[in-house]
């Protein structure tokens, strides 16, 4: 159990009485690609806005690293520095801003703001971006306004984001919403790369989606684990069928 | 050293432009003052000049903080009016008592440290029935300890206020209701005569500096105008050196979406504490130059109207580019005193007498309306349009 990057053991989260959550265990092993797939309301969101700190359980643990520490009394910043990194549904990037800007604030460096106040543009930082704009394919826009990119465009900007953070986990949620079929299989490129220096977790609608990135799923329904597995396995569970796919 | 700011400034053209503007005006302004120039400038001219430009600088902090930092303060104008105060009380405590010392110094028996201390607060207190010297002028003798209190109170305020509206994440319009109920509340008590602060007389005699009697009003007042502008093009080149680089990244990020830079890792109301406390100090600042030009200080200033004036100009003016908030508050404050200074006639349409000084409030109110339906980056939004049409 020790080699589990992030654990996520029985919690339960309610909202004004509605479980969101409810038992849920979930653990994730370093350098593991995993996708969450389930109905709307499974809870597949509110897993996330825990992990990140956005949503505090009301019972439970989140445990993370080596160390073993936990998340739930640490701040939203805290464990984005400890190496979670997010990907919002809808594709959140800063549209004022260039490419390169959005792409140099999440760059792995000091988040102090003495050290933001007084930092240097320097040649290594703009390699890293460079090599970061070149991974997502937008290379040749980094001085354009992030706003005036198209959509698929803003998605792999906040996924070149994330890498820039270097996280230990990725959590990313609905990353082809909205693609066209091209466009996803770049981002399954994308992310599939990504995986192999880091964990990364996908939470997908789309069945298709989750076949191309051929990794183990876990199936969510209600708030907590209904099956998990590979795929076929999945698939074939009579209770997904009845919850998920049969309708 | 040379590298890095000859790079700013190659990025930045504006800030050249602005420094040579601004040169360009105060040069102006001392060739026409009756001080050292031909004297078509009348003193009073200067000194509503040189209180446009503290009006500003407190403009450009009010951009920083709203513009930039999406935090809509309508309580900046109690950390101006706190930075006069703080001067104001070395300016009226050293200059009566140099009058008194002077006065006294005729008499039979020579006066005793606390016969002076006396009579200073007579003269100063008396008109709130009061001749103790209240404990919060214990440092009024000192110019250098009074400066200090200029950036000190206002930024204490500030972190204290800011520290605990941004740590239980108080955001938009209820932070907004916070500052107006912080400055409301700070201009109450100084209503109070038994604040220390003479209550709603304030302080008065600000422009005459003590020791210097025998300057006239006419140097003081240009000296002044130069303070406001070194002070202006400082203020200037300090907030364009946080926004063009990844300070204003991150404070526009905050802006646009709080929670993404969350997840980014930054802390953000650390930033946001940052940059409130820093504009306030700014605020503090050009208040401690404007006071003594206006010569009198009182509670009302810092009324939570003020303030909200404050966002008009920077609207008006255009949010997010420094210039713009620049270009607000010297048009609309200088309009402003033209409107209700009486300068212009009043008319006759029909039945209603339009009495300039009370038309002025609405003529601002449907400019402000104006700009906010039809020019929403405002003034500086029409300089960008112009830039686009040329580089096309």
């Amino acid at each position: 159990m020790n080699e589990a990057l992030l654990e996520v053991r029985n919690i339960s989260v309610s909202f004004d009485g509605f479980k969101a959550i409810n038992a849920l265990s979930f653990s994730i092993a370093e350098g593991e690609l995993r996708a969450i797939i389930g109905p709307n309301g499974a809870g597949k969101t509110t897993f996330m806005d825990i992990v990140t700190g956005k949503t505090r359980p009301d019972a439970g643990e989140v445990i993370w690293g080596e160390k073993n520490v936990s998340l739930l009394k640490r701040q939203e910043s805290q464990i984005a520095r400890l190496g979670v990194g997010r990907k919002f549904q809808k594709p959140t990037v800063f549209e004022e801003q260039s490419v390169y800007e959005n792409l140099l604030m999440a760059l792995d460096n000091d988040r102090s703001p003495f050290s933001v106040l007084f930092y240097r543009h320097n040649e290594s930082d703009d390699q890293r971006i460079a090599a970061l704009a070149e991974e997502i394919g937008l290379q040749d826009h980094l001085e354009k306004r992030s706003g005036d990119l198209s959509h698929g465009q803003k998605q792999w900007l906040e996924i070149g984001m994330l890498l820039a953070q270097e996280p230990r986990l990725l959590l990313v949620d609905e990353p082809a919403a909205g693609m066209t079929q091209e466009e996803r299989q770049k981002t399954v490129d994308l992310l599939r790369r990504a995986a192999q220096s880091r964990a990364v977790v996908v939470v997908e609608h789309d069945m298709d989606f989750v076949r191309k990135l051929d990794c183990r799923v876990t199936v969510l329904h209600e708030g907590s684990v209904l099956a998990e597995g590979s795929l076929e396995h999945v698939t074939e569970n009579q209770d997904v069928i009845d919850v998920y796919l049969g309708r | 050293m040379q590298g890095p700011l000859t790079q700013f400034l190659m990025k930045n053209p504006s800030v050249l432009i602005f420094l040579g503007l601004l040169s360009a005006f105060t040069i102006f302004a001392a060739i026409g003052s009756e001080a050292f120039g031909i004297g078509f400038i009348s003193t009073s001219m200067i000194k509503t000049l040189g209180k446009t430009l503290c009006f500003c600088l407190i403009a450009i902090a009010m951009d920083l903080v709203w513009g930039y930092c999406g935090i809509l303060s309508l309580g900046h104008f109690a950390f101006f009016g706190l930075g006069g105060y703080m001067i104001g009380m070395w300016l009226m405590y050293e200059r009566t008592r140099l009058i008194v010392e002077s006065s006294m110094a005729n008499a039979a028996l020579p006066p005793t440290p606390q016969e002076i201390q006396e009579a200073i607060g007579t003269q100063i207190f008396g008109v709130v029935g009061g001749a103790e010297i209240p404990a919060i002028w214990a440092f009024a003798h000192s110019l250098p300890i009074q400066l200090a209190l200029v950036v000190l109170v206002p930024g204490l305020l500030a972190l204290v206020f800011g520290w605990l509206a941004f740590r239980s994440r108080v955001t938009g319009v209820y932070l907004s209701i916070l500052t107006q109920a912080m400055t409301l509340a700070l201009a109450l008590y100084l209503f109070q005569n038994d604040s220390g602060l003479r209550g709603n007389n304030g302080l008065s005699g600000l422009q005459n500096i003590p020791g210097l009697d025998h300057v006239p009003q006419s140097h003081i007042s240009l000296y002044f105008l130069l303070a406001s502008a070194f002070a202006l093009g400082l203020g200037f080149v300090i907030a364009k050196l946080i926004v063009e680089n990844k300070m204003g990244n991150v404070i526009k990020g905050i802006r646009d979406n709080e929670a993404r830079v969350r997840f980014l890792g930054y802390h953000v109301e650390t930033y946001k504490l940052f940059i409130f406390v820093l504009t306030a100090i700014m605020a503090a600042i050009a208040g401690a130059i404007y006071y003594p030009q206006a010569g009198i200080i009182n509670p009302a200033e810092i009324a939570p109207i003020a303030s909200i004036y404050l966002a008009v100009w920077v609207a008006i003016g255009g949010r997010g580019r420094i210039y713009g908030a620049v270009i607000g508050a010297a048009l609309v404050s200088m309009l402003s005193s033209l409107f209700t200074g009486g300068q212009i006639p009043n008319i006759e349409v029909g039945p209603v007498n339009v009495v300039w000084v009370d038309w002025w409030l609405v003529l601002l109110g449907v400019s402000f309306v104006a700009v906010t339906l039809y020019a929403p980056k405002g003034i500086g939004g029409l300089i960008d349009m112009i830039k686009m049409e040329r580089t096309k």
